[in-house]
């Protein structure tokens, strides 16, 4: 196994968790589909994923995934209020133009919110931007700054504050270290390189 | 039924790799009593259908092609070795294709009203001896639908594997699984819409007016190889400018001139390539399709409203147990993107399990018959997803 997949395990295996058995699902950026298929097999999860690439929703559509495409924010407000036990952002918030205004309809098309990003305060990216002077790049963002991802990094301290401020509730968190494996508990903002939490208004 | 009655598959000549090869139409004649949405009843019926690839043990592997207005049962093969004009989805249809007849029995059927072997308008009403005219009862997509599930209990299939179509082929994919929902395992309805805006509706009724204005349309009495052909023609090429696009008509034509037409000619015969193409488009029209069958189905595509049939999308759609994959195309100004996600968009608002996706093209409403590797994988892969 490459070092990426081992990483993509650990935190789909962790959003997993959080997902009751046989729960209607929404995930925001799904990709090709890879979380809405072990949400399928795992949890027996009715999971629906969105995503704005025609070749991603087709590679979901191969898998037997259920897949829209479009514009996530548009796809949100065509359901009722809590029509999803759960929506899930999954290393998608970062990339978003408008992360708060999604955050606040996920919250109310779905009951509660999964958040996963990269920790933009961890020390190897602190270091980098200090000794090198240059855009952190890590596993997921393998990416020069100009080929735009990520375009909000945000981390730790940034996300909870923003939380605070939004009165938007902390249910459960999850920091884990460097090697996105084990989990960290001393301060996280700058020793963790993975964050994930779950959320309710 | 007996075995006897299922078709024989094997083609007179051998096929070409990937291609259906030699086909022929069949007929299927209801002697049962039919009656229509508007109660009228006819004591019978024929459809005209067309099979392809072999229909399993089980008898579950059928896939269901339904045409658009102006279509027919001819949607793959060709019907003799010097044929240069394959069925209308051929690229789509065939072994080895998105749709592949080497897995599936494929079935396409001519709708009822329609006038390419089915009974329709300019069928001779047994009573008169004279073609039924407006006396026709008026046909719904529902009553197509019902129709064609007699011919799939005649062919003696368990159920239907998927169902596809495009425009109002794509209306009669929707009714389907609302009308028989333990029939149908897969629906893939493109560039469609679960009602037509009042935009498609007017461009109907343009080319409804276009024949009843024809003198010769005589209220719908008219010979078999007579009728209002310039009020037809006149239709069809009003109709065919909303299957294109701006941007495509544009690369086709441009402001080409007919080699023909003087420079700077100030008359009205044909200048511009535009032009001539749709005059073509509406003369070959006349020579294959009836009036008043144009009237009849235009009617049923204007009609169609599932909400308003079942009070909402998401209670038309409530007792659908198939899955849903429907597709949309970004340049279809006819039954645009925003239709088609709303189809899914209710499905979903429903519990039900459909995906959308949407393919950019330039090439307006008949960007479902376009050759398109992308839409040939897409296809391929909700059909072969067990």
């Amino acid at each position: 196994m490459t070092r990426p997949v081992i990483k993509r395990t650990v935190d789909m295996q962790i959003i997993a968790d959080w997902v009751e058995p046989r729960s209607r699902v929404l995930d925001l950026g799904c990709g090709r589909g890879v979380l809405l298929d072990f949400l399928a097999q795992s949890k027996d999860a009715f999971a629906v994923g969105v995503d704005l690439d025609f070749e991603k929703i087709a590679a979901c559509v191969h898998l037997g995934a259920i897949a829209y495409q479009g514009d996530m924010l548009d796809f949100m407000r065509a359901f009722p209020e809590k029509h999803f036990d759960r929506v899930i952002c999954s290393r998608t918030l970062e990339e978003l133009p408008n992360p708060a205004a999604v955050i606040a309809e996920a919250l109310r098309v779905g009951r509660a919110l999964t958040v996963g990003f990269v920790n933009h305060g961890f020390w190897k990216n602190r270091l980098t931007t200090l000794l090198r002077g240059r855009k952190p790049r890590n596993a997921v963002y393998t990416t020069e700054w100009f080929e735009s991802r990520p375009s909000n990094p945000a981390s730790i301290t940034d996300f909870e504050h923003f939380c605070a401020i939004k009165k938007i509730r902390i249910t459960r968190r999850v920091h884990l270290s460097g090697d996105w494996k084990t989990s960290c508990h001393f301060r996280p903002n700058f020793l963790a390189g993975y964050a994930l939490y779950d959320l309710t208004q | 039924m007996n075995e006897a009655e299922i078709p024989a598959l094997t083609p007179a000549a051998p096929a070409a790799p990937g291609e259906v090869g030699l086909v022929e139409p069949r007929d299927f004649v209801c002697s049962e009593p039919f009656t229509f949405e508007s109660g009228q009843v006819l004591p019978g019926f024929t459809l005209r259908y067309e099979t392809y690839g072999r229909l399993n043990a089980a008898r579950d592997n059928a896939v269901l092609i339904c045409h658009a207005l102006s279509g027919d049962h001819h949607c793959a093969g060709i019907y003799s070795p010097d044929d240069r004009k394959p069925g209308w989805w051929n690229n789509l249809i065939g072994p080895g294709k998105a749709v592949d007849t080497s897995k599936f029995f494929v079935l396409c059927i001519n709708c009822l009203g329609g006038c390419q072997g089915s009974t329709g308008p300019s069928s001779i009403d047994p009573r008169t001896g004279r073609p039924f005219g407006v006396t026709f009862p008026f046909v719904t997509i529902r009553d197509m639908v019902r129709a064609q599930k007699l011919l799939c209990d005649h062919l003696g299939l368990a159920s239907l594997y998927a169902i596809t179509g495009g425009s109002m082929g794509g209306m009669q994919v929707l009714q389907w699984p609302i009308e028989f929902p333990g029939f149908v395992k897969k629906i893939l309805p493109m560039a469609t819409t679960a009602r037509e805006s009042a935009q498609a509706i007017a461009f109907n009724e343009v080319g409804r007016q276009a024949i009843m204005q024809d003198p010769a349309w005589n209220h719908g009495d008219y010979p078999r190889d007579g009728g209002p052909r310039v009020g037809l023609a006149i239709a069809r090429m009003m109709a065919h400018i909303t299957y294109l696009s701006d941007a495509s008509m544009d690369r086709k034509f441009g402001r080409r001139k007919k080699e023909t037409a003087a420079a700077g000619a100030y008359n009205f015969d044909v200048q511009f390539e535009v032009e001539s193409y749709l005059r073509h488009q509406g003369e070959s029209f006349i020579n294959r399709f009836d009036a008043n069958s144009y009237l009849y189905i235009t009617r049923a595509l204007d009609h169609f409203d599932l909400a308003a049939a079942h009070g909402s999308l998401e209670q038309a759609f409530a007792p659908i147990e198939a899955e849903t994959l429907c597709v949309g195309f970004t340049s279809d100004w006819l039954f645009p993107p925003e239709q088609n996600r709303e189809v899914v968009l209710a499905l979903l608002r429903a519990g039900k399990r459909a995906s959308y996706a949407e393919l950019t093209t330039d090439l307006g409403h008949d960007s479902f018959l376009l050759e398109s590797p992308q839409l040939y994988g897409l296809v391929r892969g909700f059909l072969e997803k067990a």
